[in-house]
């Protein structure tokens, strides 16, 4: 599925290295998990994957089903079946919800050679997807997260994520600003998802969203490279130990 | 309701400040000192004679001379909204100073008249420096502030010289340094604030008498903060002083400008320019509290306030940032400007203009983005009272070539009671489209729910009101230095004494 | 200050240029009292303080530059909605194209056969508010209007009328210098609704003089559409009565220039104004002015400014703002906005939006902001498989949808949205 290989990458406005060399590989179905003290370069490796402009790579390569995702539009990546889960969903005064899914939705389907949903498909598959995710109708009619709580706004991403329904999904600190319900609530939006073939690449910093979104595969990552992979026991190692003692005994 | 207290942020010594302080002008007194006064009115005989008592070079005559040529053919300005009767320019003394200071220019601070020493003691500035060299200074840690006092046309002195030499900075009159470092002044005076720039500019180019010369040398972090004490002291005198100050390469100096004068039932004017030049990686600060006498509760007397300020930022990463404290003077006509001329050059201005009684403030300031990256923030809090009238002017232009400039303005204004004014007047000009502007501008009148806490919590209500509008200025009182933010915070209250009830 | 002599010699120039048209004695004295008020102005420069943005040159040269016509395939505005349709071709009434001048709850009349009533109640409106709107900033092309103009619509609104009046413009001529003022009054209680498309003339002036009673409404939507060469000048003069409501919207695509002038007075408490304006310029030397003057003088009255402007390939949209709360205004609720969206590098935005309050228990907010589409929402809307392209264009459609939210009627907003959703498409 997801082949990351050499992975380098810098800051385009400025000399610095965040990236130093990631290797990762995320087979069909599978849920990896990278978590890594502040500034490791985790969510740099969410962006990168995405296509956020600023970064520039300068080795390396990540693959999807064998295409580069590199040499991709942020557009054709997502045509191509990645979804990144942002941490910080943007707010988009103006444009409403539900215009906006239609639109994305429809622009993935003509990209990949499908028929576009018509209005009346679209809106029943929204609503069903919206209820499971106590999505109410007010917050779809309302402008792109402008006005949600942090909760919703996350719930929102996982809305999207069910409604494009991506091959790769990456959720970037999906946990980060939620309390134990809201956690619940996104947790079970994503499992919900889980289906054998989908993958995750799941970003978090504590263990705590490890427990609700089981990982098949841990990394941790720090300065720019995994340094440590193992089972969901390394989370709970984290969970106990702190990155400390890990970093000491991989230095 | 216990985050209000946050929210305002006042501290428990505004209130005591506040409560210590009668409700008069406090920097209202004379002194009463033989002055030596040059002939009434304004002709090319009075520019000369300016030149000749500060014995200048023959290039800064001809200079005032083109000046006063220049000025001549121009028109007062009327578009600020400030009313005022009529000035007559052939009514006001261009030249006074105190006849001790005469003859011969004291060597040292122990030779200046014991009476102006006493002035400026009064005034809360000591010039005598020698007590704190002595040892008998003040708590460890307190920064010394070096102070050059200006007593209506002339400095009387300036301190800590000797130290400030060791460094290399040159903190001096300007007319000194018109003796001591012409090249100087002469390279730098007037590339800022050009003679032609505006009516009261080049009437100061014409007639300024005295003023202070700052020069930080490449990669000096000046060791003290600068200060200059302005007072107006002669009857009927206008003030006409220049300030120049030059950060080389890699400088810094934080300098403090503080104003005041006699309370007189006579209007007076006072008519300053200052230019600041700040070279790459250089920063400047410049504060300012500003208290010349406002008139009295009737609106009669006062001064009319005529400043041009701007700062010239013209090396990559140059930064200034202009605070200032405005509840003086009767008319003030103010616009401390950045021109950010140096890619990733940065100008701020922070503002508290307060205005009572019947005192009008026009001011604001200007920042003209020319380099790549350069940023800019205008913070201005406007306070108006009784029959008040006080505006914020400002522009902010972002030439075609600053790609990536950004500005940011926050532009508040308070009202207190039904018989004053307050107004914005922005301008906004955008010719680049990778430059982003926000401005964002509220009026409203002071609280009444905060006033009602505090009142309920047993304040007065001239304290409570004080205690809000501190809180409503935090921001801007945040940005002085520690010397000057309790003097402003209590000027604050000051000001508006007999604003409510 | 003493007017310049180039100023008057234009004013004079401008004037012989039209002549005065004559009819009752009330009319002449309006248009005599104005033409001397024009003249003691002089024509508007560009050293001016409300035409610093805005240079008007193009607006009193004589004779007017020629505009080439402008051929447009798109369906004219407002035809798909029930209305009375009125037409001037290139500023005169054309009665064979217009349908009745009939509609329950008004009664609509020329300005030419006003004028030439010895007795008509438009005599007590007719210039007077456009007098009044004179200070404190002068607007010189709107008293030589009211001097010179003979063709306009005359309308007494008495109750709710069913459908809207919708006047299209034409022009035919590209030498066409028109001058066109309606006069609208509207009792206790009525409502009206005034719709306006087309470029109108070569070179446009127009006053809008509409007085709205207590209690009564006046709807008023406006197209200023494509018609390259065209220069035009608006001005809308509103008094608002106690409880009445005023809504305007103009939206102004390409056009070498177009300058409008808003200015509202409130008289009576309670009442509510919206001016409003969404604009896109795309291109060389497309230049879009609003300068909007709102005074408040009664109790507890609204006013809002929204005004939004999307600008590429060397246009540039100037927003002039004024709220003016006079001393006894209390309860005063004044909001302003502006912003620029700038899609290059050539493109400019240029805004003044000031705040003059004597008032104290007043709550008064402007905001202004400019730059370019937001990266971040941008990159939000492609990175979940949006093109690139089309992203731009949704962000750009909100970016207006805002100021188009001001108008209150949603069939007339979604045809607006419709119409630049295709502009758009077509660049």
């Amino acid at each position: 599925m997801l082949n990351i290989k050499n992975l380098q990458v810098g800051l385009e406005e400025e000399e610095k290295q965040i990236l130093k060399g990631v290797d990762l590989n995320i087979g069909e179905g599978e849920v990896h998990a990278i978590m890594g003290p502040n500034g490791s370069g985790k969510s740099t490796t969410s962006y990168v994957l995405a296509g956020k402009d600023g970064y520039e790579v300068t080795g390396g390569s990540a693959t999807l089903n064998g295409e580069e995702l590199l040499d991709m539009e942020p557009e054709e990546r997502a045509a191509a079946g990645l979804f990144l889960a942002f941490q910080y969903p943007v707010e988009i005064p103006g444009v409403g919800n539900m215009t906006f899914l239609r639109t994305a939705v429809n622009a993935q389907r003509k990209a990949r050679g499908e028929e576009e949903l018509s209005a009346g498909e679209f809106l029943k598959e929204v609503r069903a997807k919206a209820k499971s995710l106590k999505i109410d109708a007010d917050m779809l009619k309302r402008p792109v997260n402008v006005g949600f709580s942090g909760g919703e706004k996350k719930r929102n991403e996982i809305l999207q994520m069910a409604m494009l329904e991506p091959k790769m999904c990456v959720l970037d600190e999906t946990d980060s600003g939620l309390d134990v319900d809201a956690m619940k609530l996104v947790a079970e939006g994503v499992n919900a998802l889980r289906d054998g073939k989908r993958s995750f690449l799941v970003i978090t910093h504590y263990q705590r969203l490890l427990d609700h979104i089981k990982p098949d595969v841990v990394h941790i990552m720090a300065d720019g490279k995994i340094v440590k992979t193992g089972g969901p026991e390394l989370a709970l190692e984290v969970e106990n130990n702190g990155y400390a003692d890990i970093l000491a005994e991989v230095a | 309701m216990t985050d209000m207290i946050a929210k305002d942020g006042v501290e428990e010594e505004t209130v005591e400040a506040v409560k210590s302080l009668s409700g008069e002008y406090k920097y209202g007194f004379s002194t009463d000192v033989e002055m030596e006064y040059a002939p009434l009115g304004l002709t090319e005989d009075i520019v000369r004679l300016i030149s000749e008592k500060n014995e200048e070079p023959e290039w800064m005559l001809e200079w005032r001379l083109q000046a006063f040529e220049r000025w001549k053919q121009m028109e007062e300005p009327d578009w600020a909204m400030v009313d005022y009767p009529k000035i007559d320019f052939q009514d006001i003394y261009y030249y006074a100073r105190p006849a001790s200071m005469a003859e011969e220019k004291p060597k040292s601070l122990d030779d200046v008249d014991p009476k102006l020493l006493e002035t400026y003691a009064k005034l809360g500035i000591p010039l005598k420096e020698q007590a704190l060299l002595a040892g008998v200074e003040a708590p460890e840690g307190e920064r010394k502030v070096a102070v050059d006092a200006v007593f209506d046309s002339v400095s009387v002195g300036t301190t800590f010289q000797d130290e400030l030499k060791k460094a290399g900075v040159i903190f001096m009159s300007i007319s000194e340094a018109l003796k001591e470092h012409p090249d100087l002044v002469k390279k730098y005076i007037g590339t800022v604030v050009p003679q032609s720039d505006n009516f009261y500019a080049t009437l100061n180019s014409a007639v300024f008498s005295d003023g202070s010369f700052v020069y930080i040398p490449e990669g000096v972090k000046c060791p003290m903060e600068l200060s200059t004490y302005f007072r107006i002291n002669a009857e009927n005198t206008g003030q006409f002083e220049r300030t120049l100050i030059i950060a080389e390469k890699g400088s810094y100096v934080s300098y403090l400008e503080g104003c005041t004068a006699p309370q007189r039932d006579v209007a007076q004017l006072h008519a300053a320019v200052v230019e600041l030049v700040i070279q790459e990686d250089a920063e400047i600060k410049y504060s300012t509290v500003q208290n010349w006498f406002p008139g009295d509760a009737e609106g009669k007397g006062g001064i009319y306030n005529f400043v041009t300020k701007r700062a010239d930022c013209r090396g990559d990463r140059a930064k200034v940032m202009w605070t200032q404290v405005e509840t003086g003077s009767a008319v003030t006509w103010k616009y401390p400007s950045c021109i950010l001329r140096g890619d990733d050059s940065q100008g701020e201005f922070y503002s508290i203009a307060i205005a009572n009684n019947f005192q009008q403030a026009d001011t604001g300031t200007k920042m003209i983005h020319l380099g790549k990256n350069t940023k800019s923030r205008i913070v201005s809090k406007g306070i108006s009272a009784g029959k008040a009238q006080n505006t914020y002017r400002g522009l902010v232009s972002m030439h075609p070539k600053a790609a990536n400039a950004r500005n940011y303005t926050q532009c508040d204004s308070l009202l207190i009671g039904d018989k004053c004014g307050a107004h914005t007047v922005p301008y906004i000009e955008v010719k680049n489209n990778t430059a982003r502007v926000e401005h964002e501008a509220t009026t409203s009148k002071v609280d009444d729910d905060q006033l009602f806490y505090c009142r309920s919590r047993g304040m007065d209500e001239e304290e409570a009101v004080a205690l809000v509008v501190n809180g409503f200025c935090k921001e801007v009182l945040q940005a002085l230095p520690m010397e000057f933010a309790m003097e402003a915070q209590a000027l604050v209250a000051i000001s508006l004494e007999g604003s409510v009830g | 200050m003493a007017v310049s002599q180039p100023k008057l010699e234009g004013a004079a120039n401008l004037a012989a240029h039209f002549t005065v048209p004559t009819g009752a004695k009330w009319a002449n004295d309006t248009r005599a009292n104005a033409l001397s008020v024009f003249n003691a102005q002089g024509a508007p420069h560009k050293r001016d303080e409300y035409w610093r943005y805005t240079d008007p040159s193009a607006l009193t040269a004589v004779p007017t530059a020629p505009a080439a016509l402008f051929s447009n395939d798109e369906a004219p505005m407002f035809d798909g909605i029930d209305r009375v349709r009125v037409v001037f071709v290139d500023g005169i009434f054309d009665a064979d194209q217009s349908d009745d001048l009939t509609l329950s709850g008004a009664n609509i009349e020329t300005l030419a056969d006003v004028t030439g009533a010895d007795i008509h109640w438009a005599k007590d409106l007719y210039g007077q508010l456009e007098a009044n709107g004179q200070n404190p900033v002068q607007r010189p092309l709107a008293a030589l209007n009211t001097a010179v103009a003979d063709q306009g619509l005359v309308i007494h609104v008495t109750a709710k009328c069913e459908k809207p009046l919708a006047i299209r413009y034409v022009h035919s001529n590209e030498n066409s210098d028109a001058v066109v003022h309606h006069v609208i009054k509207i009792d206790e209680g009525a409502e009206f609704t005034l719709l306006e498309s087309g470029a109108g003339a070569a070179r446009f002036n127009s006053v809008l003089e509409v007085d709205v009673a207590d209690t009564a409404q006046f709807h008023h939507v406006r197209t200023q559409g494509r018609d390259h060469e065209r220069k035009t000048v608006t001005h809308m003069f509103g008094r608002l009565g106690r409880e009445s409501v005023l809504r305007s919207f103009t939206m102004t695509v390409n056009g070498v220039l177009t300058r409008n002038d808003a200015v509202l007075e409130f008289t009576g408490d309670d009442a509510q104004a919206t001016v409003a304006g969404a604009c896109a310029g795309d291109g060389t030397g497309f230049h879009h002015d609003d300068t909007v003057f709102v005074t408040h003088d009664s109790v507890n009255c609204e006013s809002r400014q929204v005004f939004k402007k999307v600008l590429r390939n060397g246009a540039t949209g100037v927003f002039q703002g004024k709220i003016l709360v006079k001393e006894d205004a209390q309860k005063t609720d004044g909001y302003q906005i502006s912003q620029g969206l700038l899609l290059d590098d050539n493109s400019n935005f240029l805004a003044k939006p000031e705040l003059e309050i004597y008032a104290d228990d007043v709550a008064c907010s402007h905001g202004s902001t400019v730059g370019a589409i937001d990266d971040d929402a941008l990159f939000y809307l492609i990175s979940r498989g949006v093109p690139r392209k089309q992203a731009q264009d949704m962000l750009v459609l909100a970016f207006l949808a805002e100021a188009i939210e001001e108008i209150d009627n949603e069939e007339l907003a979604e045809d607006i949205l419709n119409r630049l959703a295709a502009w758009m498409e077509r660049r």
